[in-house]
């Protein structure tokens, strides 16, 4: 693992919800350190944990207990706003139903979190349009999500992420919709991201997506099950995609 | 994230439930419109009756029986006051000093006037005045002679006429010196007065003038027996002394105990139209409470409306936050998406006030008046609606969490 600080520093996290008067774990006991320009899978069936742990790596949520550091700043003290502001600045998402603004267009849902950052108009806009040529949809920019095919959408989610240049990229299931070449695309888009230099954390239940990682955690029964550098040969992979 | 932004984001909203957000926008607008329409037609009201008041003078005042404006249940106050009767006011007329001019006058209405067969419509007022009614109350005429002292002392039957009677009775030639008949009397028409226009869609000139003398014998019911006396006093300066001197004089003649007040009332043109201005206040107290009624309404519709609106943007508000919009950023989304509804049925509400206010006012030829503080008022009665009715469900909007609001379906 490199030796540099790690973005994510996760150590001995639980998540506990009370439901009549019972304790339900959701994570157990979850340790792991993410560092730059690492491209991680994050595995396990449903009720594993799974989203529990990427709504906390999101900062959507936050643990009962244990240590969360982001870029070694403590999540758990955080208050709403500066975890807002951590996911504005810090984390693009990309949602397996796209999320986007059905009545906004494509360079309007992508400017979007610049929006929230206080980012001029003209300054947004021109990286806006920016990003949506390096996600190869420079002549959509005016389309509507529901003008734009699936995988034109999860493009645009994409460029959306990418807008703030985030710490990191966390993708929940970002081929779950999609149609196995249009899939293939997606996740030959994210390769490109990781070689040029971006964090990916990857979300995901099928393991011919999560293959596509250099570093693939098994969660099952809200402990980590398995962590475990991907022994495939890096060469062979980026001929196959 | 500004203001701006955040405009602009309801204005799109709005724009995407276009219907939904006119019927809304409907509500509102009939309560501002009843609030600055009921503004617009009462100022204009004001705006006349004081021009008119002021063109009686400065230096002029009425004495009579009872107020001439009289609000609430005042008739129990009044009716035991004693007529101001023709005899006093010729004893009054004789010995006040202090007075240029003082006349006479009591009018009967509802009368018709006839010239052979050709008949006025039973509406025409009729004006028992003196000689000195022409100077008091700046009567001019287009023709012929004013009364003089002899024509009232010998009660002699002559009229001057207003201009709709000499239209109607003498469509052809000259009136002076033809006769007209009123109630079985004839008359022998000597001056036509000027004409005066109309006021508040009335015509002006809709009367006859006839000896005091004259009407108090023939034409006045019992109950109707009191006369109105108008002073006009040297000058602006002389008012007051005019004034005190008729005030002791009236008490005198009408045996008023010094521990009793006035069984008469003394008013000034300034005075009447002060009073006006109390009654119109009134009106403009119906117009707003009925207006703000409707706000009220319009208001929860405006709730109901931003719930449902929350309700459906569950998922949109889930990504906004995802993406990073903090909580008050997201209230603030919604509060400024409520006063933007809000604001635009008030300006729809202001521009219907204001035409059917001035449509009005122009039907009644009244001066035209665009009530600015009413316009103020309803901009910011808009606003503070808006808030009123926003906020909770802009707060609701604001505390989802953005984990539940992403799944929302």
């Amino acid at each position: 693992m490199a030796a540099e600080q790690p973005i994510i520093h996760i150590e001995h996290i639980a998540k506990v919800y009370t439901m009549g008067g019972e304790k339900l774990y959701a994570l157990r006991d979850v340790s792991l350190d993410i560092s730059p320009n690492e491209y991680v899978a994050i595995m396990g069936p449903s009720g594993s944990g799974k989203s529990t742990l990427m709504n906390i790596l999101g900062c959507l949520d936050t643990p009962s207990s244990g240590i969360y550091q982001f870029n070694g700043l403590d999540v758990r003290s955080m208050s709403d706003n500066e975890l807002a502001e951590i996911r504005n600045k810090e984390i693009g998402f990309v949602f397996q139903t796209f999320n986007l603004l059905a009545r906004a267009s494509s360079v309007k849902n992508v400017e979007l979190p610049l929006v929230y950052s206080g980012v001029k108009r003209a300054e947004r806009r021109e990286r806006a349009e920016q990003v949506m040529h390096s996600v190869g949809l420079g002549d959509r920019m005016e389309h509507k999500p529901n003008e734009l095919s699936g995988g034109q959408r999860q493009r645009v989610a994409i460029a959306r992420a990418l807008i703030t240049n985030p710490a990191i990229i966390l993708a929940d299931e970002p081929t779950g919709n999609l149609d196995s070449k249009t899939g293939k695309d997606i996740m030959r888009l994210f390769y490109n991201l990781w070689q040029s230099g971006n964090t990916i954390i990857l979300v995901t239940h099928e393991e011919d997506i999560a293959r596509h990682a250099r570093r693939i955690i098994r969660i099952r029964d809200g402990c980590v099950e398995s962590d475990l550098p991907n022994e495939e040969n890096e060469a062979s992979y980026s001929e196959a995609i | 994230m500004n203001i701006l932004e955040s405009i602009v984001i309801a204005l799109d909203a709005v724009r995407a439930h276009a219907l939904r957000s006119f019927l809304t926008l409907v509500s509102i607008a009939i309560g501002i419109f009843a609030i600055i329409g009921s503004g617009t037609a009462i100022s204009s009201l004001n705006a006349t009756v004081t021009k008119q008041l002021e063109a009686m003078g400065d230096a002029a005042y009425q004495i009579k029986r009872t107020p001439s404006i009289q609000m609430g249940n005042t008739w129990r106050k009044y009716r035991n006051r004693k007529a101001l009767t023709y005899q006093q006011a010729k004893e009054f007329k004789k010995l006040l000093n202090i007075a240029d001019a003082v006349s006479i006058g009591n009018t009967t209405f509802g009368i018709t006037v006839k010239n052979g067969n050709l008949s006025t419509n039973p509406d025409v007022s009729l004006h028992g005045v003196d000689d000195a009614y022409f100077i008091t109350n700046n009567i001019s005429l287009s023709d012929g002679r004013q009364f003089l002292p002899e024509d009232i002392a010998a009660a002699r039957p002559l009229a001057v006429i207003g201009n709709d009677a000499a239209v109607k009775l003498f469509p052809r030639g000259n009136p002076i010196g033809q006769s007209i008949t009123i109630k079985n009397q004839r008359f022998t028409v000597i001056g036509i007065l000027t004409s005066k226009g109309s006021m508040l869609g009335q015509s002006q000139d809709n009367e006859v003038l006839i000896p005091i003398s004259n009407l108090m014998k023939y034409y006045v019911d019992e109950w109707e027996q009191s006369v109105a006396i108008t002073v006009k006093s040297p000058g602006k300066d002389a008012l007051e002394a005019s004034m005190d001197e008729s005030i002791g004089l009236m008490r005198a003649l009408r045996n008023v105990k010094p521990w009793e007040d006035n069984n008469f009332e003394i008013e000034t043109g300034e005075s009447l139209s002060t009073q006006f201005a109390t009654f119109t206040s009134y009106l403009n107290f119906f117009g707003l409470g009925s207006g703000l009624v409707a706000l009220v309404a319009a208001g929860v519709g405006i709730m109901n409306i931003m719930l449902v609106s929350v309700k459906e943007r569950t998922r949109e508000i889930g990504i906004r936050k995802a993406i990073g919009a903090r909580k008050s950023w997201i209230l603030m989304q919604f509060l400024v998406e409520a006063i933007t509804l809000c604001q635009l049925g008030g300006a729809f509400g202001i521009g219907l006030g204001l035409g059917g206010g001035l449509l009005l006012s122009s039907l009644l030829n009244a001066e035209a008046a665009a009530p600015v503080g009413w316009i103020i008022f309803s901009v910011a009665a808009c606003t503070v609606l808006g808030v009123a009715f926003g906020l909770y469900p802009a707060w609701r909007a604001a505390r989802l969490d953005p984990i539940e609001a992403l799944r929302y379906e």
